[in-house]
């Protein structure tokens, strides 16, 4: 699919817990993206400050494109501020789609936070197919955890937080091991959420000699492979880059140690 | 039949010896090679396009972060990230020259004896307009802004590479040269054809929560519409003084933005960090200048340096 830059207008913000919101767009014509790709997105009347889009995971495509926003900073605190009908400049679809998951193995997925988005977007995909993934997801708090009741619709879903405040007290990464071994049979492992998770989930497949695929966050400028701001070490010791080689990508491939 | 009256008015200009066939370039480190931009519009129709910066051989850059937003801005350190000279010319220069695509290779060396040794190389292809010499990164321990600073220097680099290459040879400056008139105008005597301007300005980010400077490098160069007053002040001083045609950049994301360096003296602009924000930023610069022209009957060889007094 073409990428392309297009203005289209917010046609639903819908808060999502008290951190997080979901934005989808009213697009003039359907857009063809797949999971795990993304948009560069900004307000249209933000003239130069905030100055750069932001890159977000898509959670549908389409004609109604959505992504899963956490107010982080100024641009995301404007986006979470926008009303319907307010105009966005969206680039899209950017980057590469999550790999298939083989036939006979069992996609296990490891979410936390904002980490939920490509791979919900992934587990409708995979139900058109009559395929129900494994999700663990993992949050600081019960407030962590967006999206998990659309997410629980189409997966086997186990929820932790840190702190205890839902599903079970702990790590996200602690599940994994027990979930792998009642899977029983092969698995593939998709992750996406905060660098030191992945890191933790891509130490445990790469022991358990499971593949496993990692959706990348960096900061980018551009999102379409010019500024070269979006480096990501690889385990050879070059860089690849978050937006065209990815964000999608073997986990085997990346230094994770920082 | 079209009418005089209705015709567009002239958008080309010249650098020197070369014609453009309009004034908009885009910047160097902004625009890869220029074949990324396939699915959003024609880059031939622009005056020309600067390539990434190439050395000799390929560049890993620097270690991430390499960026990072500011007050209508951002730094970078990305550190001359690139394929290499000669990967560019075989993967990359082709396909340009069959588009009819304006290349302007810019060109980045630690030594003397290696920028010699790229404009010699580049000197052998075809499809090359001209090399524009980065004596003005801020984000390389060697070379870079430590050449820029430096009239003598400067000076040296450009009368070494005029030797060693027919290509007109355009100079990139560093607006943190104490003297940049200075500068350019020993570029100019040493045979420069065009003086570029401005490079980035180094400056720095701190992340509060961690303590940490927001780039690895710890320093970056800003870029944007944060930096084009300091950028139009540096390119109307040096139109003032020099014989050569200067190349205005700095912040320019509109044809407004454009035609301010025009009126100051710029023969030519380079559109940088706006195609990051919106990869038809350039052409839309290019049919802004050309919206002002149409209004006014003007060929836009005719606003160059055509500022009024107050």
């Amino acid at each position: 699919m073409t990428r392309q830059l297009v203005r289209a207008p917010l046609l639903g913000r819908d808060r999502v817990g008290p951190l997080y919101h979901l934005l989808s767009f009213d697009l003039e014509r359907e857009v063809e993206a797949a999971p795990g790709q993304f948009a560069m997105v900004r307000c249209a009347d933000w003239g130069h400050a905030p100055l750069l889009s932001r890159p977000m995971s898509l959670v549908e495509g389409g004609r109604r494109p959505t992504i899963l926003i956490k107010v982080v900073g100024e641009g995301t605190r404007r986006m979470a501020l926008a009303a319907p009908g307010q105009p966005f400049d969206l680039m899209l679809p950017l980057g590469n789609r999550w790999s298939a998951c083989p036939e006979g193995v069992t996609p296990v997925f490891v979410a936390g936070g904002c980490g939920i988005a490509p791979l919900l977007f992934f587990a409708r995909e995979l139900r058109a197919r009559g395929t129900r993934p494994v999700a663990l997801y993992g949050g600081r708090s019960k407030d962590d955890l967006p999206l998990d009741e659309d997410m629980s619709r189409v997966s086997d879903l186990r929820l932790l937080t840190e702190d205890g405040s839902r599903g079970v007290k702990g790590l996200v990464t602690a599940l994994l091991e027990p979930a792998l071994q009642e899977v029983g049979r092969k698995a593939k492992v998709y992750t996406c959420g905060p660098h030191r998770m992945m890191a933790a989930v891509a130490t445990i497949c790469a022991k358990l000699d499971v593949e496993c695929e990692a959706c990348l966050e960096t900061p980018m400028a551009c999102g379409y492979g010019v500024c070269l701001g979006c480096p990501v070490k690889t385990s050879s010791g070059g860089y690849l880059h978050a937006c065209v080689d990815g964000p999608c990508v073997d986990a085997r491939t990346i230094s994770w140690n920082r | 039949m079209e009418s005089v009256s209705t015709m567009s008015p002239d958008q080309s200009v010249n650098i020197g010896s070369l014609a453009l066939k309009n004034p908009v370039l885009t910047a160097s480190g902004t625009f890869g090679y220029a074949l990324e931009y396939d699915d959003f519009f024609d880059v031939a129709t622009l005056g020309g396009v600067c390539t990434k910066g190439l050395s000799l051989e390929p560049r890993l850059g620097n270690a991430p972060n390499r960026i990072c937003e500011t007050a209508s801005g951002m730094l970078n350190a990305i550190g001359l990230a690139n394929i290499g000279v000669e990967a560019f010319c075989r993967d990359k220069l082709p396909t340009l020259r069959n588009r009819g695509v304006t290349v302007v290779a810019n060109i980045f060396a630690e030594t003397i004896a290696d920028f010699v040794k790229l404009a010699g190389r580049l000197d052998r292809e075809n499809g090359i307009a001209a090399l524009e010499l980065n004596v003005s990164c801020p984000n390389v321990d060697k070379g870079g802004i430590a050449f820029g600073c430096d009239a003598d220097m400067s000076a040296a680099v450009t009368s070494a590479v005029k030797a060693a290459t027919a290509l007109p040879v355009w100079v990139k400056m560093s607006p943190e040269a104490g003297d940049v008139v200075g500068v350019a105008r020993a570029c100019e005597r040493a045979g420069a054809d065009a003086i570029t301007a401005i490079n980035t300005i180094r400056g720095a980010a701190i992340d509060i929560e961690t303590q940490q400077p927001r780039l690895h490098h710890r320093t970056g160069g800003l870029s944007g519409p944060a930096i084009k007053p300091i950028a139009l002040r540096i390119v109307w001083d040096l139109a003032r003084a020099l014989h050569i045609p200067v190349i205005g950049i700095g912040g320019i994301s509109t044809g407004a933005d454009a035609i301010e360096f025009i009126l100051a003296g710029a023969s030519a602009i380079q559109v940088g960090t706006a195609n990051f924000v919106d990869p038809c930023a350039a052409q839309k610069v290019k049919d802004g200048i050309r919206t002002y022209c149409e209004r006014r009957n003007l060929a836009v060889r005719d606003l160059i340096g055509k500022v009024r007094a107050p």
